[in-house]
């Protein structure tokens, strides 16, 4: 039964998602990557005509990694009354991946949109889309390697991994990330301390 | 100059054509992002560029001669910079605006190139996120300067 409590998924000991309360009343269901391309068509002739995004998560302590996230909306038929107008409903469909060997079915045959959303996904978490007519990346430049968006791409690009914070070396800080007045968190807490203390006595 | 007795001005053939190059700094427009908003803003009516010489920002890098680079840098657009850079006709100068262009900007990841002058010389570096349209006046205005001294791009201005 749909609900808007995001389903854990089977089989993994963590799925972080689940754990969280709803945030809106979107219902939301999840699907296997096997029954995804059909349960897509069936809900696009159930009226979920238009998929407002379609977006990834990486789940790294979980077992199928990702999340892919599917967000439709069912826009209500002419004539409507008032009310239906301003509340289209909402889905939400979940589908774990593991990005490695899983290739999730393109959704780009049923909402056109899906298209650059798949190239998106691709370009930043690897996740492959069978089907694509053009699965190549978007945001990235065509030759980059790797995939930014995963947790465990290094934020600041592989080439600086290394390079200290901040990206230039000032002489007032003597390792990266001490900051040049000497005013660190351990140093504060020790004031306070001291001062309290000292009101004491 | 001086202007001699009768009807003759005497100058140097270099301050005139130095004249005329810092009255007429044709920008090229390379609205990158943010700082675009306040590159637009500067050729309204309030603080118009166009008094002091920028009546129009050229989009052919053939016609511009000041690239003012505003707003964040990705990777993907760095080649572009560099090949609009490449086509725009000597002398031409650079500003980066902003501290995107300038460094990175708090932008410290994969994704954006920190800081133009990886990419290209610059001239004149305006901080500021974005910086205030009169930033970026001083910054053409410095520009200015270092034309009227002879600078022929690449010398960094003096504060």
């Amino acid at each position: 039964m749909p609900s808007t409590q995001t389903p854990p998924i089977a089989g993994a000991a963590i799925d972080p998602p689940s754990l969280r309360p709803p945030i809106d009343d979107a219902e939301i269901e999840r699907v296997e990557p096997s029954a995804l391309k059909a349960r897509l068509e069936a809900l696009k002739a159930q009226g979920y005509t238009m998929l407002l995004d379609l977006g990834a998560v990486d789940y790294p302590e979980r077992t199928p990694r990702f999340d892919v996230v599917y967000h439709l909306l069912k826009m209500p038929v002419k004539p409507a009354s008032v009310a239906e107008v301003g509340t289209p409903k909402r889905l939400r469909v979940l589908c774990g991946v593991s990005g490695d060997d899983t290739r999730l079915p393109t959704a780009m045959y049923i909402w056109k949109v899906a298209d650059w959303a798949e190239r998106e996904i691709f370009d930043l978490f690897g996740i492959v889309f069978e089907g694509h007519a053009d699965l190549r990346r978007i945001q990235m430049p065509h030759d980059w390697e790797g995939y930014p968006l995963r947790k465990d791409y290094p934020v600041r690009g592989p080439a600086r991994e290394r390079s200290p914070r901040p990206a230039f070396a000032l002489k007032s800080n003597v390792q990266a990330g001490t900051p040049p007045s000497g005013r660190t968190l351990e140093a504060l807490q020790e004031q306070i301390k001291r001062a309290r203390e000292d009101g004491k006595s | 100059m001086e202007v001699g007795p009768g009807q003759f001005l005497l100058a140097r053939l270099d301050d005139v054509a130095r004249w005329a190059q810092s009255s007429s700094v044709w920008p090229l427009t390379m609205g990158l992002a943010c700082c675009a908003i306040e590159m637009m803003s500067v050729t309204a009516p309030e603080y118009d560029i166009a008094r002091l010489g920028s009546e129009v920002f050229r989009s052919s890098p053939r016609q511009a001669d000041l690239m003012i680079v505003s707003g964040r840098v990705a990777q993907k657009m760095a080649p572009v910079v560099k090949r609009l850079y490449d086509q725009m006709a000597d002398p031409k100068w650079v500003i980066s605006m902003g501290a995107c262009a300038s460094s990175g900007g708090i932008f410290d990841n994969y994704a954006v190139v920190q800081g133009v002058d990886t990419v290209i010389p610059v001239d004149v570096y305006v901080p500021g996120c974005p910086p205030t349209p009169d930033g970026l006046l001083y910054a053409v205005n410095l520009i200015q300067q270092q034309i009227r001294e002879g600078g022929r791009g690449g010398i960094l201005a003096r504060s």
